[in-house]
């Protein structure tokens, strides 16, 4: 069957009403936590996965799996969406990947141009992902071809180099970052070993035979800490949400902006497909080319539609652009991929290259709901800021004790056990204190999922090879990863002994 | 970032790295006797986790600490809301999701800003009662009811 054959069968999934009805709940979720302060897509995703797991049980395996992970992955794209609005209302970014939005944003905002830059960055988004689909359409099936003859000692060094991307840009020390996913990895040992059958670190408590639970490890870290952040630090007063006056952008509006939403989201696309580079170092990199590109770059900072429209295409471009790593090699880039993959394994369903041959439904179904859910993010974008507006009032007397209820109401309805809510709570004073002292926990959820992978496929090259390590390098393909694993870790390092400055990637 | 925070941790990763070398000596090796047992992986981890400690320990002696401007924790709110998640998670099974959770919910609210008690009582109960009834009723999960006594 052809690309176009699969496409059209994905689009007969995700026309489905109940598939249609997931997108649309995504997407509004997600726009409402891009938006919410203090909950960012990674939180946003993990807590809504015992929900959807909830409500998709009665399905067959493969259908639930694809309606779950067609409103998580709204939930995602529909967070970039919505992380721009109080960048540009409140000057605060939603998610971290808004932070270059505040620059121009505001600013515009100030001189009551807020719903132009709210619209424009709406528009920019949606062609963004747009264009992202059609680069993983077409990228899709040749990838998985490719990743379809990888042996065990292939695979051990692509995630390796995926472990070593993500830990190399995050956080401000490296030291730290593989610390954390050294632990990550140690904590996903944890359990019985799958290829032996021989309890690890488990001393006979049966709750530990079936190793640590990632959803709540993640649940805890990102959305609990955040809410033990905001209830320790108060963040001080709320600031004043700026007016919206007329929604529509100028023609001036749209034509300053086009070229930009067109560099931006190619810009994104590629460096979402890296891993561990994200959206937030993509709508970097696009402000810093629209500031080059410019005509008058000091008007940058003060209000110039092209900083919004640039870096706001490149961090949806940079997120559908991370979805493929993750369905065709089975390779998440980052914390909210992590979470998806770690999402689609609860369902049994192993990302990868076997996935669109396995599972085409779950693969076409998600890709298509995608085009779907940028359609109507930008339908709802549009007429609804206002009350997206509004959304970013919810007190947070109210907002962050329900988070924690959400969080144990999840937790517990998969995984029925009071050990879990221990270990939720003990997660989330950890994930405070970690990343606030700069630890990134993404690369440790990250290596959690990627763990039991990696140790089953280097144990299997190294069946193969009669315990000989030197497979890894003999392979062409393998030896290309691993240098391309230790140049990740190393050129950032090596520009860090130089005195230059080190984009760091702070959220995924 | 906090050089006594780091020195704590790297000292907290370090006795866990070596935990995790000493203790992994103790899984068996695989029973037939393949060249890569479940002890090898954990156990290589465990050394690469306890040598990037030493190295945040050696980092911590050459940078100096960022004095850090006071900051107004609010460590007492903070505990009342550890302390009361604690408590609910102790509570679940034994009172039931609905009264555990209003429970929580009532205190975290009057915990982060006191007064309209009344307003806080309506969204805890909505809260509570909302999610039990749609989540076990109208979805078919399943969470502990009420208590019997």
């Amino acid at each position: 069957m052809s690309t176009l054959q699969f496409l059209a069968d994905g689009f007969a999934i995700a026309f489905q009403w109940q598939n249609l009805l997931f997108a649309f709940v995504g997407v509004i979720i997600g726009t409402a936590v891009g938006v919410l302060p203090g909950i960012g897509p990674m939180s946003g995703v993990a807590l809504l996965i015992p929900v959807t797991a909830t409500i998709t049980s009665g399905m067959p395996t493969s259908a639930a799996a694809a309606s779950s992970i067609i409103l998580l992955a709204g939930v995602y794209y529909g967070a970039m969406y919505g992380g721009s609005t109080t960048s540009i209302l409140l000057n605060t970014p939603g998610e971290s990947s808004s932070v270059v939005t505040t620059l121009d944003g505001y600013q515009m905002a100030r001189q009551g141009r807020a719903g132009a830059a709210l619209a424009i960055s709406a528009i920019g988004s949606f062609c963004a992902g747009i264009i992202a689909l059609i680069g993983l359409v077409l990228l899709a099936q040749p990838l998985s071809n490719v990743a379809i003859k990888f042996g065990p000692a292939e695979y051990f060094s692509l995630m390796l180099l995926g472990l070593a991307a993500v830990s190399g840009l995050a956080g401000k020390s490296m030291t730290k970052a593989l610390m954390m996913t050294v632990f990550g990895l140690i904590l996903g040992t944890i359990g019985i070993d799958a290829v032996s059958g021989i309890a690890r670190f488990t001393y006979n408590q049966p709750i530990l035979f079936s190793g640590l639970e990632f959803l709540t490890i993640a649940v805890g870290l990102f959305a609990l800490g955040e809410v033990f952040k905001t209830v320790l630090e108060r963040d001080g007063e709320d600031g004043a949400i700026a007016k919206i006056n007329r929604i529509m952008p100028t023609k001036q509006d749209m034509k300053d902006s086009a070229v930009p939403i067109v560099r931006g989201s190619l810009l994104g696309f590629f460096i979402g497909v890296l891993p561990g580079a994200g959206a937030t170092l993509a709508s970097f990199f696009s402000y810093m080319t629209e500031k080059k590109f410019s005509k008058n770059p000091e008007s940058f900072g003060t209000g110039n539609i092209a900083g919004v429209a640039g870096p706001e295409s490149a961090n949806n471009a940079a997120s559908g652009g991370a979805m493929i790593p993750l369905l065709t090699l089975g390779i998440p880039g980052s914390g909210t991929t992590a979470i998806l993959m770690g999402a689609l394994i609860m369902y049994n369903i192993q990302p990868g290259p076997l996935l669109f041959d396995e599972h085409p439904e779950v693969a076409w179904g998600l890709i298509a709901s995608m085009f779907i859910g940028n359609l109507m993010l930008l339908v709802l974008n549009m007429p609804l800021v206002r009350v997206f507006a509004k959304v970013i009032q919810t007190p947070k007397k109210y907002l962050l004790p329900i988070i924690v209820a959400i969080s144990f109401f999840g937790v517990y309805a998969v995984q029925y056990t009071i050990f879990d809510l221990y270990l939720l709570l003990g997660c989330g004073v950890a994930g405070y204190l970690l990343s606030k002292n700069d630890y990134p926990v993404a690369p440790l959820v990250l290596a959690l999922v990627l763990g039991p992978m990696i140790e089953n496929n280097m144990r299997r090259a190294l069946t193969i090879s009669n315990g000989e390590f030197s497979i890894f390098f003999t392979k062409p393909l393998s030896l290309v990863f691993i240098i391309a694993a230790a140049a990740w870790l190393l050129i950032p390092l090596l520009l860090k002994l130089k005195g230059r400055a080190v984009v760091v990637e702070e959220e995924g | 970032m906090s050089k006594t925070f780091d020195r704590y941790a790297s000292i907290a990763f370090l006795l866990i790295g070596l935990i995790v070398v000493i203790e992994s000596q103790k899984i068996p090796d695989s029973a037939y006797g393949s060249a890569v047992g479940p002890k090898i992986f954990p156990m290589w981890l465990g050394a690469i986790l306890l040598i990037l400690s030493l190295r945040l320990l050696y980092e911590t002696f050459k940078y100096k600490s960022e004095s850090a401007a006071k900051e107004n924790f609010q460590y007492k709110k903070f505990a009342i809301i550890l302390i009361g998640a604690a408590l609910y998670a102790f509570t679940l099974e034994k009172l039931g999701y609905v009264i555990s959770t209003f429970g929580f919910l009532l205190i975290a609210f009057q915990t982060m800003e006191r007064g309209r008690i009344l307003q806080s009582i309506l969204i805890a109960l909505i809260f509570s009662v909302g999610i039990y009834y749609l989540f076990s009723e109208f979805l078919g999960g399943s969470l502990p009811g009420f208590p019997t006594f």
